[in-house]
């Protein structure tokens, strides 16, 4: 229509532009059909992607049925096993509700590792320090450290994205590992152990350590923080001006200029953000689980968080489900391996193929329901 | 060489074409000549294969051409060189010429170079083989295409409104290629609505209204204003309530507003425009004459290089969009799916695209989604939205229903000055109807309006004042009362030379 | 610093850089395509699990290559059908594509043998010496005396190159990665094109892994790409999408790489795990310094949807 139209083409560009954020879910609204249209959806990319993976264990010569079956048994089976998974879902939670809102804004974050790894050094470095204060001001301060680690590890790319043009995809990657890097070198040198055959920090404080939810369980309170987490990301995405802006900037672009909302504050915003969700992460790992700050404990939960959020149609409060969904599959995965000896790894592979099933999907729906 | 018989075609509701009769002789410049939706685009698309028409022959060099595809045109040896070139920026003349080739062996690069050379020197076409067509002007990178199309052998060249990007001494190269090219015995079909040209060049004029041809004539002994009355006759329909009302005092005043585009031409040129409360200021005029510049820059999302706006006489020439929106201007753009309607978001939430962030849709950090709702339910009823409940995507409705979603929003607000876009874009003629009369209504309370569209009707019915954009100079604004077609489709056709000249034809 | 520790770093530069080169070509083709070659990790953890667990079991170096390959396509025609066919986001795409691979490798590697990883007791692609030639001080042992993958990757950079800039079918994969309409028009299929340059990307980044686990490292453990198949990804920014530079840009990993390594035995006050990021903060630090500058393939990322 306007002869200008053909010029945008002849230009370059280096950060590409994100397709709407509605190519990746699919139109937009919390009516039952649409809720019901994504759960199906992502049932149906579970379901076959335990068909495909049962393929693999017949190609390891174990029966699939017994498999599953162990997996199941194992998720569920004792309150120690629905404590190990409620556990594990939490970091996954945290990271995955900040990546979720990162995508609804067609912002590509994929530096949660990084952003957990240092989150989880502040909060331990904290700790460590604090020994004096009492457990309800050491703990509040130590997430507190963790959350403003892991948004500042997420300004350095989100700032090369705004001033050099330098796609976050490749920026939150390369970020990721520099900050397990940064663990192990915080580990062999301030806040190593000495003596320890393995890089860990000392034991926390006990006051440092998460209290536990269900007395006599290794429930702790994490679960807690992630399900504000949600209900927060919930409500500040559907009900505030904040969360319209980052569904406008979602859009398209033309739709945001259009509006008035600046495309640049919505990405810092949002980055800032995840990145200090998954500081939070890492610190509830630190504090919760291990007592101690040791290497390689954020390893794979970035793109667990990516993955749950995909699962969850980038809808911040079914980040929730999503997240327990893997923490149970990762407890009866163990069980899984301990009793039929299926190694544990399968479970990327189902993670993995789910991503790629939903994806898909999401492909496919945003065809049939352009306007 | 190339003879078009009783061509029709049929879209839905609309005869784009209505038994088309076209003859075209080798070594003859024929000018295709009409405004939008005319069909001449319907035509060429015909010929070119890209359509099938409903009935009508076509003998291209003594062969019939039945249900043929764009390939067989292309290797019968009809070539098209569209508006929006088919070129890749980032390679070379060279390898955009070699792109295409499919028939036999691959050619030895060195010989389509040279091939190239000796068409460019034949021609006076200034090409270098290796030059990158990033780096070429507009000019340029269309005489690539010419050269692609010679080089497979085109005897027929159809070129659709290949002026609307050029600069005039560019004008003047690409018409004096055209002559050379007739002269070597090909044939050229000219589409384009601007009259000088077909001057200039053509050797016969075919004139399109309403898909049906309303004058052929050869260009000797033809005159403009024949072929513009040919071009836009028409009746001026009656029936709208309009009161009659005095324009009051000025709202929105742009003076010599001028835009760059990023090559450097100048899109806007000193563009003086003023609207007063309670008028609507029509300007018509063909795509592509600068008007989505216009008003993009109104609007606030191009800046100006030079010049002023002010609404109530405050100056908002560097104003955000924002401040804008909040100062009391609203905006009709023409896209709907990209840019004034979200298709994800409900009606209630793109009814709120504006003012979200504001009281009382928003309460301290809350959006009040109760206010959203009720908001939406009046508009629905206000404007007999078609809608199952305001909480569906607005991505569902139909396009009269989603223009009509815009409309109630933009005009809902009261604003001061409203900018209408190519409003009734894509939309039946009972929601055509429907904006018209919203618009009217509008302007009816004392609000002013700049209603910009291609559909001369329109223009001309909802205009107090008319007024046309050409080539990004708006010129011969008059009071609809004094309105002459002959002049009006003169200056759409760029007739004028001197824009500042006023019109002086009188019939 | 003496000849020996010189020679020696440059040795090693060429030797890390060979993976990465492999795998940067495979992605450039990719790339220069339309597709986001974001999956390359995944392709080259396939390549190296299916060559080493191939060469394992079959003690037969031709046919690890081969399988690596084999594996590398697999993955490709995963995220070609994805990206291409139903239209899936090629970033996230990629990514799911690599935890895929990831889970495979591991589950594979054990669930093949009988539950346990196996004792990794492979055939390795050793140094071929050219005759006379090697023996020249300095650049002989270098130039000369590196093994076949060496020798393959960086001679395969002007197949790539001329395949790219001089022939037809360069030409249109070039196009329908800057302007699918274009290629459209004139005949093309860009769906095709478009999954089979992924698929060749699969080719190249599985041999790329193989390198990996067959001649570098000689054995295959879970995860050992480690983000060798991003710091590919860096390497072709570096490179503006050019055979040529792109070679450059991945010596440049490379090299950072082996000063990393070898620093170590120095002594400098400074951390290893410091030195260890210093291949990731130089790939940040060059991509930030050719900021907008470099640019890519105009349709990148874009489905091309025929009306």
């Amino acid at each position: 229509m306007s002869a200008s139209l053909g010029e945008e083409e002849q230009q370059g560009r280096t950060a590409p532009l994100n397709p709407p954020a509605d190519s990746v879910t699919g139109p937009d609204s919390p009516h039952a059909s649409d809720v019901l249209r994504r759960l199906g959806l992502a049932i149906l990319a579970i379901t076959l992607s335990f068909v495909v993976s049962a393929i693999f264990i017949g190609l390891s010569g174990k029966n699939p049925a017994l498999a599953y079956w162990s997996l199941v048994r194992g998720a569920f089976g004792s309150i120690d096993s629905i404590a190990f998974a409620l556990n594990k879902s939490t970091p996954y939670v945290l990271a995955g509700v900040g990546v979720a809102l990162c995508f609804r804004a067609r912002v590509i974050n994929i530096g949660g590792e990084g952003q957990i790894a240092v989150g989880g050094i502040a909060a331990s470095w904290v700790a460590l320090s604090g020994s004096g204060l009492p457990g309800f001001l050491l703990i509040p301060l130590a997430i507190l450290a963790g959350s403003f680690a892991g948004a500042a590890w997420a300004a350095i790319p989100a700032a090369m994205r705004l001033t050099r043009g330098v796609h976050e995809v490749l920026g939150t990657l390369l970020m990721n590992f520099v900050g397990v890097l940064l663990v192990s070198e915080a580990l062999h040198g301030p806040m190593g152990e000495v003596g320890a055959g393995f890089p860990q920090s000392p034991l926390f404080p006990e006051q440092a350590w998460l209290p536990a939810l269900i007395p006599g369980t290794d429930l702790h309170i994490g679960i807690i923080l992630a399900v504000i987490a949600v209900i927060v990301c919930h409500f500040g995405f559907w009900h505030t001006p904040w969360g319209f802006r980052l569904r406008l900037i979602g859009s398209t672009e033309t739709a945001a200029a259009y509006a008035g909302v600046s495309t640049a504050r919505g990405f810092a915003g949002v980055m800032l953000l995840a990145g200090a969700l998954a500081g939070v992460a890492g610190a509830v790992e630190v504090l919760g689980v291990h007592y101690r700050l040791i290497q390689g404990f954020s390893q794979g939960f970035g793109f667990n968080a990516v993955a749950i959020a995909l699962l969850a149609s980038l809808n911040p409060a079914a980040v929730l489900p999503a997240g327990l969904f893997f923490g149970f599959l990762e407890a009866g995965a163990l069980a899984m391996q301990r009793e039929i000896g299926v190694p544990s790894s399968l479970i990327y592979v189902i993670q993995g193929l789910t991503m790629i099933f939903v994806l898909c999907a999401l492909g496919i729906s945003w065809r049939r329901q352009r306007v | 060489m190339l003879e078009m018989r009783g061509i029709r075609k049929r879209y839905g509701a609309i005869q784009a074409n209505d038994g088309i009769d076209l003859k075209v002789d080798a070594g003859r410049i024929v000018g295709l000549l009409g405004e939008n939706g005319s069909g001449k685009s319907t035509l060429m698309k015909v010929l070119f294969g890209v359509v099938k028409a409903d009935s009508g022959t076509i003998r291209f060099r003594e062969r019939a051409l039945v249900n043929h595809t764009p390939r067989e045109a292309i290797a019968a040896g009809i070539s098209m060189i569209h508006q929006h070139f088919m070129l890749v920026g980032a390679m070379t003349v060279l390898e955009n010429v070699l792109l295409g080739r499919k028939h036999g062996a691959p050619p030895r690069r060195s010989e389509v170079a040279d091939r190239i050379r000796k068409t460019s020197a034949d021609f006076g076409l200034d090409l270098q083989p290796d030059a990158l067509i990033a780096d070429l002007s507009f000019g340029h990178r269309q005489r690539v295409e010419i050269v692609k199309a010679l080089l497979e052998g085109a005897d027929l060249l159809v070129l659709d409104e290949p002026t609307s990007n050029l600069s005039p001494p560019e004008i003047k190269s690409l018409l004096g290629i055209l002559r050379k090219l007739a002269e070597q015995g090909r044939a050229i079909i000219f589409i384009t609505h601007k009259l000088g040209e077909v001057f200039d060049v053509c050797d016969e004029v075919v004139v399109l209204r309403d898909g049906k041809i309303t004058g052929k004539s050869a260009i000797a002994g033809a005159t403009r204003k024949d072929l513009a009355h040919m071009m836009v006759g028409r009746d001026i329909s009656v029936g709208l309530s309009r009161t009659d009302r005095r324009p009051g005092k000025e709202v929105l005043v742009a003076r010599k507003l001028t835009w760059r585009d990023s090559a450097g031409r100048e899109r806007l040129k000193e563009i003086d425009l003023t609207l007063h409360e309670g008028e609507i200021l029509g300007v018509a005029g063909v795509d592509g004459n600068g008007q989505s510049d216009l008003v993009d820059v109104l609007a606030g999302l191009k800046l100006p290089s030079a010049g002023t706006i002010e609404l109530d006489g405050k100056n908002i020439t560097r104003a955000t969009v924002g401040n804008r929106l909040r100062t009391g201007l609203a905006y009709i753009p023409v896209d709907r799916a990209a840019t004034s309607l979200v298709a994800g978001m409900s009606i209630e939430e793109n009814l709120g695209l504006r003012d979200f962030d504001q009281p009382p849709f928003r309460r301290r950090i809350w959006l009040d989604h109760r206010k959203f709702r009720e908001r939406a339910k009046a508009r629905i009823a206000e404007f007999s939205i078609l809608a199952r409940h305001p909480d569906m995507p607005v991505g569902m409705l139909s396009g009269g229903n989603q223009q009509k979603v815009v409309i109630a929003r933009e005009i809902g607000r009261e604003p001061r000055a409203l900018i209408a876009f190519q409003a009734t874009w894509g939309l039946d003629p009972g929601a055509t109807r429907f904006v018209i009369d919203q618009v009217i209504a509008m302007r009816n309370r004392g609000g002013a309006v700049l209603y910009i569209a291609s559909e001369l009707d329109e223009v001309l019915m909802v205009g107090d004042r008319v007024g046309v954009m050409s080539n990004g100079r708006l010129i011969g604004v008059v009071p609809r009362q004094e309105v002459d077609l002959a002049q009006i489709g003169l200056m759409m056709a760029g007739g004028f030379d001197n824009p500042d000249a006023t019109p002086t034809i009188k019939s | 610093m003496n000849y020996a520790v010189l020679i020696e770093l440059l040795s090693a530069s060429i030797r890390i850089a060979t993976p990465l080169l492999l795998v940067a070509l495979g992605g450039v083709i990719s790339e220069l395509g339309g597709t986001f070659a974001v999956g390359v990790e995944g392709m080259m953890l396939m390549g190296a699990f299916g060559g080493a667990v191939t060469a394992l079991v079959t003690q037969n170096l031709v046919l690890g290559l081969l399988a690596s390959c084999i594996c590398g396509v697999l993955l490709g025609a995963v995220i070609g059908v994805a990206t291409v066919k139903f239209r899936a986001d090629h970033m996230v795409t990629g990514l799911a594509a690599n935890i895929l691979a990831l889970g495979l490798t591991s589950f594979l590697l054990r669930g093949l043998f009988g539950g346990k990883a196996p004792v990794m007791v492979l055939p390795t692609i050793g140094a071929i010496h050219i005759p006379w030639l090697s023996e020249l001080p300095v650049v002989g042992p270098i130039l000369f005396g590196e093994p076949l993958m060496t020798y393959l990757a960086f001679l395969l950079v002007i197949p790539v190159h001329w395949f790219l800039r001089h022939t037809q079918a360069g030409l249109t994969l070039r196009a329908v990665g800057e302007n699918p309409e274009a290629a459209f028009s004139v005949g093309a299929n860009p769906h095709l094109i478009r999954m089979i340059s992924v698929m060749v990307c699969g080719v190249f980044a599985g041999l790329g892994g193989a390198t990996l686990s067959l001649q570098e490292l000689g054995t295959f453990t879970d995860g050992m790409t480690n983000g060798r198949g991003f710091l590919a990804l860096a390497a072709i920014i570096v490179g503006r999408w050019m055979p040529f530079r792109l070679m450059w840009g991945c010596l440049l990993i490379g090299a950072a790489s082996a000063l990393a390594l070898n620093i170590q035995g120095w002594g400098l006050p400074v951390s290893s795990y410091v030195i260890q990021m210093t291949p990731y903060l130089i790939a940040l630090a060059v991509l930030c310094g050719i900021g907008r500058k470099a640019r890519m393939p105009a349709a990148i990322g874009k489905a091309f949807i025929r009306n």
